[in-house]
């Protein structure tokens, strides 16, 4: 099974035109576009310290010191350093620190794509409280404007912002929605004019795991919700994000935000994909420069919500022993630390918690694009083994999460490493103990 | 350039009687004078077996002549000097020397002073000690201090020329003094400023412990020029801080310390580090020696040690301040420099925010 | 003038300007780069996010539970030298006086510590700031992560810690100018402080507190 699943084609980009010096260029004012008191303070703040490298679980793989976190966003503090720090002139001046280089920015390319989920662990280990992961971020950012980031990324976040899927699927996605209704027997309402929730749905779900889809739709109509699928934002992903294009991310989430206020809607649902949420819950308002017009939940959130409201109930499923993978993106990143362990608590599972649990759990490994990069596979196999181990530790025979492309990760590696367990989704989970 | 060697005692054929001698005249026992080495030596902190050496050294030592040469000074190094405990030895040993010349203490006065000195001084020539006492004024051609019609700058060269040796009294004679305190109107100096060809010992100290002085002379006369600090003290008296030989120093270790000088610290003769004491940096016997005898000193007495036997003691901070304290006065420059400060970093942002702005914008126009 | 009078006058003095100056240009202009106003629903108030950002300016000196096993001895060593060097800072009774004469303050209730009790801590920060030192040389991550700045920050301090070391104990030349070499050292410190990553008393608090304050908002683990 693979998880990179197209294979890109070398067909022209339209940033392969680009000169050195204009990616170059391009990269800085990319860059540009993010200094500020924030991102000042945060770079000036390091003393080297080295923290960062022991939260990476890229670094505790392979003991291999480039894969120190702070060290990946060296082209973005160079920048600063050169174009906006309190002595930039001196700098510029001087010749103290030089430009950044498209050699260096394409030496960088593996550091900041391959090597980094975006997970966001560095953030916490780091003693001066530096934002490690934002600042790597934006290196993508800048790798992006100067049309270094893979293609793999990029030319998914390009047809995703042209056509809504970041990949020609077989057949419409709207088409496989409905025939995931006809093949569950439930109805999934689409492209309703006017609904109160908006949800959108994986595209790896979609393809991979229709089951988790008829979940989400089962339990919002026995919820009564009104909601409705929108064929025009049915894609949750948002590849802008990890190819860290800021304008394709941008037209991507407009394209949603745009959907859920044509309906009227008052809150998007984020289904079980990690990344779509802080793409739409954190970064979507200041990416397009104006707050949403409506809410957003993830789907665990939001059953969670209902939990308490006493409108979902659930069956027991008798003290099975599950461990459960917190998604860097909802918890660490996210904040949805409580949601899930109140439905399992609901539905009286025995939870067998990790090593390293809630906000400080490792990556499922393939977080951040890296499961549709086909060359970082042996990386991340590395990096996995240690959360295939956390999770055997825990004796539990079963093992969940809350995110679809957390799950392709896992399951790519339990295929790699013959591992005797298999993700399942929660919202599948709790589907299947609803209350009648 | 101060070479210690001293001709007067190199000289043959001189005249004059030896101390040894001088000593039998006046009863003094070879017993009470191998005491008073042993004494000596003592303070010098010369091991024992050196004594027997230093007493035959010095009783073969010919009488020596001696100028003593006021300048700036206010008489308080010779008052110190002259507070011997009659009959002491020490002073006995002091009247040996042949003190042919200080105007204060000589009964001839004017013009016939004057030539008292030119005539010891031609008599001597090239062998005689030159005691200085005061700083000398040198702004202006020196006219700030002058006697017998002579400014006190060519006295001091003319009398210097025909030195042995000199030994400058005092700290003004040493290094300048409260004469060349801030803002040193008479552009003050020491001896060592001037004279540079002959060999000087500084005795400095305001006044100079009498045993010091003496006791420099003493060894002068027995073996020459000391061995001498950098500021040309001798390492004997001069060797160790006051703060190293305190009595409360234990105090200072333990982190006891007076704050004020009638608290619970100052009653309990804790150190006077906090009021400003400068036994840290100040080199002098005063802590072993002791004054009047041995009665007491400055520390003992409650106050801090003023650091009179260092250069520029005056110029080192309020005596109430401590060792470590700054050393200068702010006139708002590091409030100006606060103010320049934030004063750049605020137009390196507008800079950065401006250049920023434009090059965001372009980013946004590609995007 | 000797050079006990130079270090602890004119030059201190103009040390001290220089600290003053880099330091505001510096941080004034961090603090004028502009701030982005975040759209996004929070999960706390403000004020309940600025609580958990100054939790987080305390909290952080301590490593969560999940990354002592792997960052407790490089933690342990480096705290450890910076505890040292407050301690010695500002409770050696020859630097307390030196800080109320600076600031022309009277404060009698301004603890002191013994100078045995000093010179044992001096000794101790010393080897831990050359334990230190070590790992910096030698640790893959460090060597790779360090530059010029890292060095030479560490031979100012370390001239400064052993010239300190050297006046209590009397060793290395007289009293007066060991003293004068270590508030020489002292104040090369005060002038490289603005432009180096000493500046990290300065941004410890500001990140610390954001990243407190950012992550409360989001309602995830600060």
């Amino acid at each position: 099974m693979s998880t990179a699943t197209e294979s890109f084609s070398r067909d022209a980009a339209p940033e392969d035109r680009l000169a050195p010096s204009e990616r170059e260029e391009r990269a800085m004012r990319e860059f540009a576009w993010h200094f500020g008191a924030f991102t000042a303070t945060n770079l000036e703040a390091c003393i080297h310290c080295g923290m960062c490298a022991e939260a990476c679980h890229f670094y505790i793989a392979t003991e291999d010191p480039k894969y120190t976190p702070i060290l990946k966003a060296e082209p973005f503090k160079q920048a600063y350093r050169r174009e906006s720090g309190a002595f930039a002139p001196f700098f510029k001046l001087l010749g103290l620190k030089k430009k950044v280089t498209v050699d260096e920015l394409e030496e960088w390319q593996e550091l900041l794509f391959d090597s980094c989920t975006q997970c966001g662990r560095c953030s916490l280990i780091c003693p001066m409280g530096i934002e490690v992961a934002e600042m790597i971020e934006v290196g993508r950012r800048g790798m992006a404007a100067a049309g270094l980031a893979p293609r793999e990324l990029m030319d998914r976040a390009r047809r995703q912002a042209e056509t809504g899927a970041p990949e020609k699927p077989a057949r419409p996605y709207a088409e496989v929605l409905a025939e995931i209704g006809r093949e569950f027997d439930i109805e999934i309402p689409l492209d309703r004019d006017k609904a109160g929730i908006m949800v959108c749905a994986p595209r790896t779900d979609l393809e991979r795991n229709p089951a988790a889809v008829a979940a989400m739709a089962k339990i919002l109509n026995r919820l009564g919700a009104d909601y409705t699928f929108r064929s025009e934002a049915l894609i949750a992903e948002n590849y802008g994000y990890y190819a860290g294009s800021r304008a394709l991310q941008k037209k991507i989430t407009r394209r949603v935000v745009d959907q859920a206020v044509e309906i009227g809607a008052a809150m998007v649902i984020v289904p079980e994909c990690g990344h779509a949420y802080t793409a739409l819950r954190w970064q979507a308002a200041e990416i397009i420069g104006e707050k949403l017009p409506f809410r957003v939940r993830h789907i665990t959130e939001y059953l969670a919500e209902q939990l308490a409201a006493g409108k979902l109930r659930l069956d027991s499923v008798d003290g099975e022993s599950f461990a459960f993978h917190d998604p860097c993106q909802l918890v660490r990143k996210g904040g949805i630390t409580d949601a899930p362990r109140e439905l399992m608590k609901a539905m009286g599972v025995d939870l067998r918690e990790m090593e390293n649990k809630k906000g400080f759990s490792f990556c499922c490994g393939g977080g951040g694009g890296v499961n549709d990069l086909e060359r970082a596979r042996p990386l991340r196999y590395r990096a996995q083994e240690i959360k295939l181990r956390e999770v055997d530790e825990t004796g539990a025979t079963r093992f969940m999460t809350s995110c679809s492309d957390c799950r392709v990760a896992f399951d790519d590696a339990a295929e790699h490493f013959n591992w005797d367990k298999k993700p399942e989704s929660l919202v599948e989970l709790v589907a299947a103990n609803i209350k009648d | 350039m101060n070479s210690p060697t001293c001709k007067s005692r190199a000289t043959v054929g001189n005249p004059r009687p030896t101390i040894g001698q001088i000593l039998d005249e006046n009863g003094v026992g070879r017993r009470r004078f191998l005491k008073y080495c042993a004494g000596i030596t003592a303070l010098m902190a010369m091991p024992p077996g050196m004594t027997a050496a230093f007493a035959q050294q010095l009783r073969a030592a010919r009488r020596p002549s001696i100028i003593y040469m006021p300048f700036q000074e206010c008489t308080g190094c010779l008052e110190s000097l002259t507070r011997s405990f009659a009959p002491s030895l020490e002073s006995l040993i002091f009247e040996t020397v042949s003190l042919d010349y200080n105007h204060t203490l000589q009964a001839a006065a004017g013009h016939a002073a004057e030539a008292a000195r030119e005539q010891a001084m031609q008599d001597a020539w090239g062998e005689y000690i030159l005691i200085c006492d005061g700083s000398i004024p040198t702004a202006d051609g020196g006219i700030y201090g002058a006697s017998a019609g002579e400014s006190f700058i060519e006295q001091l060269r003319h009398a210097a020329d025909g030195a042995a040796a000199i030994v400058a009294v005092g700290v003004c004679a040493s290094y300048g003094g409260v004469g060349a305190a801030r803002p040193n109107p008479t552009g003050a100096v020491g001896v060592s400023e001037i004279i540079t060809d002959k060999p000087i010992i500084n005795v400095p100290g305001c006044p100079p412990l009498p045993e010091v002085m003496t006791g420099t002379l003493v060894s002068f006369l027995a073996s020459g020029v000391p061995e001498l600090d950098k500021h040309l003290r001798p390492k004997t008296f001069f060797g160790n801080t006051i703060h190293d030989r305190c009595y409360r120093r234990r105090f200072y270790d333990k982190g006891l310390f007076a704050e004020s000088f009638d608290d619970e610290g100052a009653r309990n003769g804790w150190c006077l580090y906090k009021l400003g004491c400068r036994g840290p940096t100040t080199y002098n016997a005063c802590a072993t020696i002791k004054w009047n005898g041995g009665t007491s000193w400055p520390v003992e007495a409650g106050h801090g040690c003023l650091g009179c036997s260092e250069p520029d003691f005056w110029d080192h901070g309020g005596f109430y301040e401590p060792v470590t304290s700054k050393l200068f006065r702010d006139d708002g420059q590091i409030a100006g420099a606060a103010a320049a400060g934030a004063a750049v970093g605020a137009t390196a942002a507008v800079v950065a925010r401006a250049r920023k702005k434009k090059l965001a914008a372009e980013a946004d126009k590609e995007a | 003038m000797t050079i006990l009078e130079f270090s602890r006058g004119t030059m201190l003095h103009f040390a001290l300007a220089v600290f003053v100056f880099g330091v505001l240009w510096r941080l004034v202009t961090t603090f004028l780069l502009g701030w982005r106003k975040r759209l996004s629903e929070a999960r706390a108030t403000p004020g309940k996010a600025a609580v958990e950002g100054a939790i987080a300016v305390g909290n952080r000196s301590w490593p969560h539970p999940e990354f002592i096993g792997r960052t407790g001895f490089g933690e342990a060593v480096g705290y450890g030298y910076h505890i040292g060097l407050f301690i010695i800072v500002l409770m050696g009774t020859p630097h307390v006086v030196f800080w109320k004469n600076l600031f022309g303050i009277n404060a009698p209730w301004w603890p002191t510590i013994s100078s045995g009790w000093i010179s044992v801590i001096s000794v101790v920060t010393i080897f831990l700031m050359l334990i230190a030192t070590l790992r910096r040389i030698s640790h893959p991550v460090l060597r790779r992560i360090s530059n010029f700045d890292d060095y030479f920050t560490l031979v100012i301090l370390y001239a400064v810690m052993v010239t300190g070391v050297m006046a209590v104990f009397g060793i290395g030349g007289r009293y007066e100018t060991v003293l004068a070499a270590h508030v020489i050292s002292f104040n090369a410190l005060l002038i490289w402080f603005p432009f180096s990553k000493l500046m990290h008393a300065f941004y410890i608090l500001p990140t610390r507190f954001f990243i407190g304050y950012t992550h409360a908002k989001k309602g995830a683990a600060t």
